[in-house]
């Protein structure tokens, strides 16, 4: 039991709880399906550590796991750049050049290795969207407190993940190589994306928080 | 083999804390930013409000001047007329059968001067606070009197003047003549109560009615309280406050409380 309790999955888990409590009597969609998405990402984890235990290579799940992480993710940019009058036809066509670069790869490596180009290109396209969106914040006339703003936080989750990520997508292949006969857990891959999980979910859980109590503060404020 | 290993990791690290540390800087530069653009709007909002003030003020200075104006020709010219149509009124000899109706005429001269005196002094705002806010208010009274059935209660609890103070007071007696305005005009009320009381630091006024009372919210969202929303605009440029309770059926209480050192 305790190789499924890693650094990863305390994070994961800790922050699925929190938007569980946070998130649930939310009325937005979109922020109540960060529950799904995060209890997908707990699943995704333990089944990959699972399969890791008995020997078995496990990017398989990953990959599959990285279509519902950019629909997530994608979908979040949209939410959030429709309020500056973005129109539905930018995440569809983001949607289908994801789509396009991901089953390309996928059927050139015939499945045997994780799509880390799509990895790599879906980063780059998350920080310009990340950077995009606080040009957006910096341009708009009206004010927030960003410090308490909850799109902020999903962002800056977001910017330090994949920018951080950035180095281990370029250096994948021969991160993977060189990981043979290492212990998965001593590897400096695991060790990166342990710390960038940390601070992702880290942001995520705090901007649930703001989340729950804007809720809380406008229906009492009724 | 291994020696290129750990320098790809040390460089995987290097890259990874930079890119790690790049956005923590854009993040702390966005909301130093944003801090800055609040502060902006905080200023710009400042600098609305001064000068809606100021305009609010030169308005007041235009029409105080304007009623100076339209006053001291009532009294001199128009009052000037008057009189020497009552003193060649009382020059006539006339026969016993058109004197009656000249001294009548002569009466209403007089009377007519002594309305037009009234006015004129009303209109000039300053000269009819040049003693106190108590005694303008006072005046007014006699004025609404005259025209009108209201049953009005004055009670007067100052005890001290200031000369300057005395721009805030005339204001406060504009203030008062709106209300009044008003209540004559919208309230249907029977009976008025006019109280001014003062602190070490503060003078207000408080005017009741038993009139037929109104929703506030619905006053202001029907846009329709422009006399109210001036009378709490002339109270903010005063640094002062502006309360007002009504309830339908029963009456309006209005508070007007400004600084007085």
């Amino acid at each position: 039991m305790p190789l499924y309790l890693s650094i990863n999955t305390i994070a994961e888990i800790t922050c699925f709880v929190i938007g569980l409590i946070c998130l649930f009597q939310d009325k937005s969609l979109l922020w109540k399906s960060f529950i799904a998405y995060l209890f997908l990402v707990c699943i995704t984890e333990t089944a990959g550590i699972y399969l890791r235990v008995h020997h078995t290579r496990n990017y398989l799940i990953y990959t599959i796991y990285m279509f519902f992480e950019c629909l997530m993710v994608s979908t979040f940019f949209y939410y959030i750049y429709k309020r500056y009058h973005h129109k539905i036809k930018l995440l569809y066509s983001w949607m289908a050049l994801f789509l396009v670069i991901y089953l390309i790869e996928l059927y050139t490596s015939h499945l045997k290795s994780f799509p880390s180009f799509t990895a790599t290109f879906m980063s780059v396209v998350f920080v310009v969207a990340s950077l995009y969106f606080y040009l957006l914040v910096i341009k708009d006339e009206r004010f927030r407190h960003l410090g308490t703003y909850p799109p902020f936080w999903i962002v800056n989750g977001i910017l330090l993940y994949y920018f951080g990520s950035t180095a281990c997508n370029v250096f994948y292949d021969y991160l993977v190589q060189n990981e043979n006969g290492i212990k998965a857990t001593l590897s400096i891959r695991y060790i990166i994306f342990n710390l960038l999980n940390v601070l992702l979910y880290a942001c995520w859980s705090y901007a649930f928080i703001c989340r729950y109590y804007q809720r809380k503060l406008s229906s009492s404020s009724r | 083999m291994q020696i290129l290993s750990k320098e790809v990791i040390f460089l995987i690290t290097l890259t990874t804390s930079i890119f790690l540390i790049a956005p923590i800087f854009i993040i702390v530069y966005v909301s130093y930013y944003n801090k800055k653009k609040a502060k902006h709007l905080e200023e710009k909002e400042a600098l609305k409000k001064t000068f809606e003030l100021e305009l609010l003020k030169s308005q007041f200075e235009v029409q105080e001047h304007t009623m100076e104006t339209i006053a001291t020709n009532l009294h001199d010219n128009i009052g000037q007329l008057l009189s020497l149509t009552s003193i060649t009124l009382s020059s006539i000899k006339a026969d016993s059968a058109q004197e009656g109706k000249i001294n009548a005429a002569g009466e209403l001269v007089v009377r007519a001067i002594q309305e037009l005196r009234q006015l004129s002094r009303i209109m000039s705002g300053k000269e009819l606070i040049s003693k106190n806010l108590g005694h303008a208010i006072a005046f007014e009274l006699d004025w609404l009197k005259k025209g009108t059935d209201f049953q009005v209660l004055f009670t007067d609890n100052t005890t001290r003047t200031s000369p300057q103070n005395s721009d805030n007071e005339l204001i406060l007696f504009r203030i008062f003549q709106e209300i009044i305005n008003n209540i004559i005009r919208h309230a249907e009320a029977t009976k008025i109560t006019i109280t001014i009381d003062q602190t070490d630091t503060t003078l207000s006024l408080q005017v009741k009615d038993n009139g037929k009372g109104f929703v506030l919210e619905d006053k202001l969202q029907a846009n329709d309280g422009m006399g109210l929303f001036n009378i709490s605009k002339r109270a903010k440029m005063m640094d002062g406050s502006f309360s007002i309770h009504s309830v339908t059926g029963v009456g309006t209480d209005i508070l007007v409380c400004i600084p007085y050192i």
